[in-house]
């Protein structure tokens, strides 16, 4: 008996408040693909190469896992009260019949447990279920072998998942039933008397309504003017006002209600009731609303950061080159024989054919100048940039050329073999010519329009003593694949005088492109994967397109996995508050839909009122949070990317637009399923009730 | 006269064949124009099946009621939504005011749920507002009122859409006998003077004694009928008859009848 009343009311819960269940189900799973990331195919096959910021992401997990369990702990304890509360009554009944409070407290645990257990049985397949889809994609995406796939299942995950999740939730229930057990009989069975409201006059509420505004205005100010990133005590001013301001405004937000109910001449479809409701619920919860308001924020913003970094670390330039063979360094004077025997040595293993493309890239130093401090100027391209309007770019790029003084040198045949390579328009050069080459991390497109413009006028420089003219255009085509030989500045030369500048000393690099059709059956990472295998039994000393693509996609993988899994956490819990509030706040006002009922309200009319309702409860905070991510979204790009990578406009609205549309069909998915919840209940309202 | 509401043989039994509650079983009357008719009976004895019949909060299993000249079970959609706010105010024992709405929101509400235009009713609030002194309290919410005023907030409610009758339910169930008799002279005034047609159930005889007619309800029938000979019966006398019905009707007595 004991245990089917415990088997049907936990039903019942779950029943009654799918949407708490389903956020279990969601943060359960949320869980177990957090503590699993160790074992998503891209994660182990980065361990191999990246081994050290790998390590480093993992031993950031459990931030994240203590973290989420301290947030969900807050809305598993918010949605049980509300649960506990809406069962007062019969709790009240159960003691009035003798049940003792042990045992009423045994009964209570006894269905906490199921429906956990139900949770978990549920969620934790699905967790699993969903982790290999992701991994499987993402290895996909990135060009991983799907074959390389091995199905996974993180023991310490599930383990990890059960443990936290039943922590939090005993948690919550510890706290409530003992605040439920303390109470008298009589307290229960009762129902639950109105709080009293204290008003203050308008004027408070108004006043914090502009203090809000104010709050959050100087906020966003010093955050997108980045005052807030020179130091961390700016950073926790900057977000202690947004704090306060989000409070403030959601505070002072039912002075905006009584102007509204005030103003309205009209009162049709119940506007006036739902107004009252809003302002009641607002102003009972202006706390909740804003802490929720600033979940969604925060989700939006982890967002907005996921897609920043991912952004900055994900810019590559473009993919030319798979490998660069480094020769052994020599005392030879000449390289180009360790070059010719590196060759030979993919020749001689049948490698060669593997490349399409295999070509020498010599670079070298100024050698002809004794001194070497004076080597180089170019001052006639120093004045001209300096003409430009003064900006930060400007500037960034003057401080760049101000301290290339010593260049290196890169011979011209090469560079266009690389060019052609890339497709790209070789660059001419006569005699006593040179063109400029810079790498891309140290010019954006600005700077480098600063750098055509002031080539154009062909400007005269000084190398070691004799008199080169630059022309052309600003090259920043990679010229080997190693992400460690980055040239800020260098000059191109034609052949004959970078023999002569260099005094035939420099380096030379064997670049190769993997033919094409190697890489696309098997896809660009597992073909450099297979021939990084086969190269290292040669012995050559190499450098591959493999090293760059991973550092990059660790990142990208990092900061969207973490960035979005907060993001969800975050927007659940939000709107889980947001809509569990709602429905409690519905609950405990059930005399007023039933006056309305008696009054002569339909069921249509009571659903559209609660509907009205809950646009506005759902949009307030929403709107507000969409607001603020506006200039929070903005204020990160200013913080976090560097003025190469902070994109333009375009992609800035892109990003905005992508944010608002996930943020928008998560909110319709619950305003759904609040508003599903409320038709019901109220549904349950229209039968008559006999009253003595 | 003309008569306003008809019921003919209304029957609702409620629970499964064995434990059959027959709360209202065949009970035919009819309500005129300007009347103030009183149902009075023991508890469970039908009054409130009857009114909410009449309200179309529940519906009956057989029978007739025509509310001038319509049947009212026939009504649906937006006709059903007129009758109940145009037809019909109710009145209730514990007043049903929404407790976040003011005394003038709370009047207004019914324009508000069956979406009538408010420029004449804002005539009508005041000058019932003023007839039931309530006037200083329209931008109080319910806390802030007495009993007494937010029974008469509820009348106002009840009154502010014009309606043919008045359904009152225990009108002064939650109230002291001071607070109900001011309550009571109002309707009774309100019925004297603007000629409305009030339907009020109740088990208090003090306030049944303010009725015109009345009708004793038990086991679902009509039991007895009363009728104040006015202008001769003093409501003193009324109250004395009535009472006297009312011991054959309940308790001890029973065994007598």
């Amino acid at each position: 008996m004991f245990f089917e009343l415990i088997t049907r009311n936990s039903r019942r819960s779950r029943k009654e408040n799918g949407l708490f269940f389903t956020t279990l189900l969601v943060s359960v799973i949320a869980f177990y693909i957090i503590l699993s990331l160790s074992h998503q195919d891209v994660m182990l096959f980065l361990k191999t190469m990246e081994s050290d910021a790998v390590n480093r992401l993992l031993t950031m997990i459990p931030v994240f896992y203590v973290m989420t369990l301290v947030v969900l702990f807050f809305l598993v304890y918010f949605a049980s009260k509300f649960q506990l509360e809406r069962r007062r009554h019969e709790f009240g009944m159960y003691l009035m019949m003798g049940m003792t409070r042990n045992r009423l407290f045994v009964l209570l645990l006894a269905e906490d447990i199921r429906s956990s257990a139900i949770a978990l049985l549920t969620g934790l397949p699905a967790g699993v279920l969903l982790s290999e889809l992701i991994s499987l994609v993402t290895a996909r995406l990135v060009g991983l072998e799907i074959i390389g796939h091995r199905f996974t299942m993180s023991l310490d995950g599930i383990l990890l998942t059960a443990a936290g999740f039943f922590l939090i939730k005993l948690a919550a229930f510890l706290i409530l039933s003992v605040k439920i057990s303390r109470r008298e009989i009589g307290s229960l069975l009762a129902e639950k008397p109105e709080e009293t409201k204290r008003q203050h006059p308008a004027p408070v509420y108004g006043l914090a309504l502009f203090a809000g505004i104010l709050c959050l205005g100087t906020a966003y100010y010093l955050a997108i003017r980045g005052i807030s990133w020179y130091q961390i005590g700016m950073m926790g001013i900057t977000v202690l006002l947004g704090f306060a301001g989000t409070l403030l405004f959601f505070y002072g937000l039912r002075y905006i209600f009584n102007l509204i109910i005030k103003s309205e001449k009209r009162d049709r479809r119940l506007h006036v009731f739902n107004a009252r409701q809003l302002q009641e619920n607002v102003v009972r919860q202006s706390g909740t609303m804003a802490v929720s308001s600033l979940l969604i924020l925060g989700a939006l913003c982890c967002f907005g950061a996921g897609v920043a970094i991912a952004a900055y670390y994900g810019q590559s330039d473009p993919h030319v080159l798979d490998y660069t063979f480094i020769p052994e360094y020599t005392d030879e004077p000449n390289q180009e024989q360790a070059a010719a025997d590196a060759l030979d040595t993919l020749r001689k293993s049948g490698l060669d054919t593997e490349f399409s493309e295999l070509f020498e890239m010599k670079i070298g130093d100024i050698r002809t100048a004794e001194d070497f401090e004076n080597a180089y100027s170019m001052n006639e391209v120093l004045e001209q940039a300096a003409k430009f309007p003064a900006s930060d770019d400007r500037d960034v790029l003057l401080n760049n050329l101000g301290f290339a003084d010593f260049p290196s040198l890169i011979s011209l045949s090469g560079y266009n073999e690389l060019l052609r390579t890339a497709g790209l328009p070789e660059v001419e050069l006569g005699e006593g010519e040179g063109a400029v080459y810079m790498d891309s991390s140290f010019l954006n497109d600005r700077q480098a329009e600063i750098m055509n413009t002031v080539l154009a006028d062909r400007p005269e420089v000084e190398v070691g003593g004799n008199t080169l003219r630059l022309t052309g255009k600003v090259q920043t085509t990679a010229v080997v694949t190693d992400y460690s030989i980055t040239l800020s500045f260098a000059l191109i030369l034609p052949d004959d005088a970078f023999q002569y500048y260099t005094q035939g000393q420099y380096d030379v690099y064997v670049n190769g492109v993997l033919d094409s059709s190697v890489s696309e059956k098997t896809g660009l990472m597992q073909a450099i994967s297979e021939m990084n295998e086969r190269l290292n039994e040669t012995g050559l000393n190499y450098e591959s397109y493999l090293q760059n693509m991973g550092r990059q996609l660790f990142y990208i993988v990092a900061a969207s996995y973490i960035t979005i899994y907060l993001a969800i956490i975050f927007l659940i819990v939000a709107n889980t508050v947001i809509g569990v509030q709602f429905l409690m706040n519905q609950q405990k006002t059930n005399r007023r839909y039933k006056t309305l009922i008696k009054l002569g309200a339909v069921y249509e009319t009571l659903c559209a009122s609660a509907k009205k309702q809950i646009n506005w409860y759902f949009g307030i905070p929403v709107f507000a949070a969409a607001v603020s991510s506006l200039f929070a979204v903005r204020a990160l790009f200013t913080g976090l990317l560097s003025s190469v990578t902070r994109g333009s406009a375009g992609e800035m609205m892109f990003i905005s637009a992508a944010m608002i549309l996930m943020l928008c069909v998560i909110e319709y998915i619950y305003m759904a399923a609040v508003k599903r919840s409320s038709s019901r209940y109220l549904l349950t309202l229209m039968a008559p009730e006999r009253e003595e | 006269m003309k008569t306003i509401l008809e019921i003919d043989s209304l029957k609702k039994y409620y629970g499964k064949q064995g434990s059959r509650t027959k709360a209202l079983d065949g009970i035919t009357l009819q309500v005129m124009e300007g009347e103030f008719l009183g149902i009075m009976g023991s508890s469970g004895s039908g009054k409130s099946t009857l009114l909410n019949c009449i309200a179309t909060v529940i519906e009956p299993d057989s029978g007739r009621i025509m509310m001038k000249g319509t049947e009212i079970h026939s009504l649906k959609g937006r006709k059903l939504a007129q009758y109940r706010g145009r037809e019909i105010g109710y009145l209730f024992q514990n007043f049903e005011l929404i407790d976040n709405l003011t005394g003038r929101e709370n009047i207004m509400l019914p324009m508000s749920l069956h979406n009538v235009s408010d420029g004449e009713s804002r005539k009508r609030l005041s000058r019932l507002a003023s007839y039931l002194e309530i006037t200083d309290v329209l931008d109080k919410f319910p806390s802030q009122m007495s009993g007494g005023q937010k029974q008469r907030v509820a009348a106002a409610r009840a009154l502010i859409m014009d309606p043919g009758i008045i359904l009152a339910d225990e009108p002064t169930g939650a109230l002291d006998s001071k607070n109900a008799k001011t309550l009571m002279k109002k309707l009774a005034g309100l019925n004297e003077d603007e000629n409305t047609t009030i339907l009020m159930v109740t088990h208090d005889s003090n306030a049944a004694s303010y009725c015109k007619r009345i009708l004793f309800i038990r086991d679902g029938r009509i039991f007895h009928e009363l009728r104040r000979d006015t202008p001769d019966e003093t409501q003193q006398d009324f109250y004395e008859r009535i009472l006297k019905v009312m011991s054959q009707l309940g308790g001890g007595s029973a065994n007598v009848l």
